[in-house]
């Protein structure tokens, strides 16, 4: 089925569909998919897919019937269960979740920070079902875990969701995504932090090998605020992380980092794009990966300097670890530089386990295989100690642990 | 015999390397090999640790009754051998501490040995330490990453001892070690030694043979040993250089 026919037999199950500008913009992005050459060379949220697969879908959503659960379990301490993309509302003093309105909706399809015709992300925009937004109010440290829950197979979620710092909030925020059902998540998150606020996102990708995650977010930073995202995928299925930081007002800072851990047929594209449009402001780029067996990776990473954005610091760095001559790992780090007061680096590293560490370790009369863990682990050591929320290193430990069980 | 050598040709990517090595070593002895620049020494050191880049083109090597090609490089390690690496290899984000007991712990295993538990290794490595003059912030660090040179070969000698081998290969542990650091590693080289461990010691210069006393010295040329005796082979060569040996 095309997109157009797609779009109107599902109409009255997608949001906003009742609101003429937004069904205006959407007649745009469906010409766009309809004249579009899918030109996988200089497009890169094509890279290592098949587009094919994610436009001819069977449209799909429920309604949950369990509804999603928002617990204050300690103070300042929030867990949310968000069932198929939808959240519950709650307010207090310190928070507020409701649904996404019209105003929320975004046109992302001519914001020249996300890649121009970002398939996913037009994708999102035009079959948006569910979503919520959240917003942390002025001067309030929370905490707050959410698990994104998707009930049943075959399901289509098309999530956006809105997070706002309000000025001198701080919110430390993990998200949980275990899917085992045969679906797609596509979600996109847009994220603004006001004044003299700070977020520590930490995105946790667990999925089985049926269950396709596709997540976009665009981050926008005001004066003296801080984004950080840490992004662990040790997904089975096909994840894409994309993630857009725009540095708007001075001293702004923008930390997007992520590790994956592939194996099998397994493929993960990753992109991280930061925009620096203000003076003093700093950002930090990081992938590393550890791909076996037949995976594939591909990272984009880009810093874009504003002439107006003296002073900058823009640090990049990808790693990769090969433990297979089957797998393979490609990296494309990019600088933009238009101010003249910067100081700004790339670099790129990828290739198999150090085979003078290994001899060096079995040489003390460590065995081969515990050898290649202990380096995989060294490889991420710096990653995983500067995590500062104890739940979250347990977590990602385990998984660790269970990844490197299956390392031959 | 504890090490047998016999009749050992190794290549590496076309080139001869080792012709027709032949060396015995008995339990208790201190052995030195001298040799210039590319003589194979390090090869040598390397092929009897296990590293698997060279092909062995001929002959034999038996220690403690075992058949060397036989173990791979962690059994060697496990049955007793040691090899001191001229270029410690960094390995950030690789502790020190968990590492080391790890390894003795594959040891004793593989001897049947009870595996010994943090607290009596933590003082064991203290102590071992403090004979090394290494600073216990040292034991907080990644192995080799950020030490200087003499740093990195005191650590060896540390894993030296922790490890008490049987067989103990010393790869140019000299080279970059300024007098006192020399001292120090050769101090602890010498508390180590007892009738039954063994000391092949690869180095360049006499200097280090100052401190450590071998048995026997032994000069390699082009791949094969060419002259065995006392240590006044040493006190020959650093008189006269390798030149009449060629």
């Amino acid at each position: 089925m095309n997109i157009q026919d797609n779009y109107q037999k599902n109409r009255k199950n997608i949001f906003f569909s009742e609101n003429k500008d937004i069904e205006s913009h959407r007649e745009k992005l469906i010409n766009i998919f309809e004249n579009d050459s899918f030109d996988r060379k200089n497009n890169e949220s094509l890279k290592n897919i098949n587009l094919k697969n994610f436009i001819d879908f069977k449209y799909k959503y429920l309604i949950p019937e369990e509804t999603s659960v928002i617990n204050n379990n300690q103070e300042n301490n929030y867990s949310i269960v968000s069932v198929n993309g939808k959240c519950s509302t709650f307010k207090d003093d310190k928070i507020e979740i409701t649904k996404i309105l019209d105003e929320d909706y975004n046109d992302f399809s001519e914001n020249n920070t996300i890649e121009k015709n970002d398939h996913f992300v037009n994708l999102n925009s035009l079959f948006l079902n569910s979503g919520f937004k959240i917003v942390i109010k002025r001067n309030n440290n929370i905490r707050i875990k959410i698990s994104n829950i998707v009930t049943d197979d075959d399901l289509t979620i098309f999530q956006k969701n809105n997070i706002i710092c309000q000025e001198g909030s701080s919110l430390s925020l993990i998200e949980e995504y275990e899917n085992k059902n045969n679906s797609t998540s596509n979600i996109l998150n847009v994220i603004k932090l006001e004044k003299n606020s700070q977020l520590n996102h930490f995105l946790i990708q667990d999925n089985s090998s049926n269950h396709n995650l596709i997540i976009t977010s665009h981050s926008s930073c005001k004066k003296d605020s801080t984004y950080t995202q840490k992004v662990y995928n040790f997904s089975e299925g096909y994840v894409r992380n994309f993630h857009y930081s725009e540095l708007i007002e001075t001293n702004s800072e923008a930390d997007l980092q992520g590790i994956f851990f592939l194996k099998d047929n397994n493929t993960s594209n990753n992109k991280t794009f930061v925009k620096h449009l203000a003076e003093d402001c700093k950002s930090n780029q990081v992938y590393k990966g550890i791909l076996n067996d037949r995976a594939k990776a591909t990272y984009f990473s880009n810093t874009h300097v504003d002439q107006v954005a003296q002073k900058t610091e823009g640090y990049q760095l990808s790693k990769g670890i090969l433990l297979s001559d089957n797998a393979s790992y490609f990296s494309k780090p990019e600088l933009k530089i238009y101010a003249d007061d910067v100081k700004c680096s790339h670099g790129s590293t990828i290739g198999p386990i150090d085979e003078n560490a290994i001899f060096y370790l079995r040489s003390r009369g460590m065995s081969k295989i515990a050898a290649t863990k202990i380096l995989i682990s060294s490889f991420i050591n710096e990653e995983l100690s500067s995590i500062d929320n104890e739940q979250m290193s347990e977590i990602i430990q385990k998984k660790l642990v269970r990844y490197l069980s299956k390392v031959k | 015999m504890f090490l047998e050598i016999k009749d050992l040709s190794v290549k590496i990517e076309n080139k001869n390397i080792l012709k027709s090595l032949n060396l015995n070593i008995n339990k208790g002895e201190v052995h030195a090999i001298m040799g210039p620049n590319g003589s194979g020494k390090s090869t040598l050191a390397n092929v009897l640790a296990g590293k698997e880049d060279y092909e062995i083109l001929n002959g034999k090597i038996n220690f403690k009754d075992n058949d060397l090609f036989d173990l791979n490089i962690e059994e060697r390690a496990q049955e007793g051998m040691f090899l001191a690496f001229q270029y410690p290899v960094e390995i950030p984000g690789v502790n020190i501490t968990p590492f080391l007991h790890s390894a003795i712990n594959s040891k004793r295993k593989r001897m049947n040995e009870e595996e010994i538990d943090n607290l009596s290794f933590a003082k064991l490595l203290k102590s071992k330490a403090s004979d090394l003059g290494i600073n216990v912030d040292m034991l907080k660090r990644s192995v080799n990453t950020g030490f200087s040179g003499g740093e990195k070969k005191r650590y060896e000698i540390l894993q030296m001892s922790i490890l008490n081998p049987d067989l103990a290969i010393l790869d140019e542990t000299d080279s970059g070690l300024d007098i006192d650091a020399l001292k120090i590693v050769t101090d602890g080289v010498n508390k180590l030694k007892t009738k039954d461990n063994s000391f092949l010691i690869i180095t360049h210069y006499q200097k280090l043979l100052d401190y450590i006393k071998p048995d026997y010295v032994h000069v390699m040329i082009n791949g094969s040993i060419v002259k065995s005796g006392g240590s006044e082979i040493a006190a020959e060569i650093e008189k006269d250089g390798f030149q009449k040996f060629q």
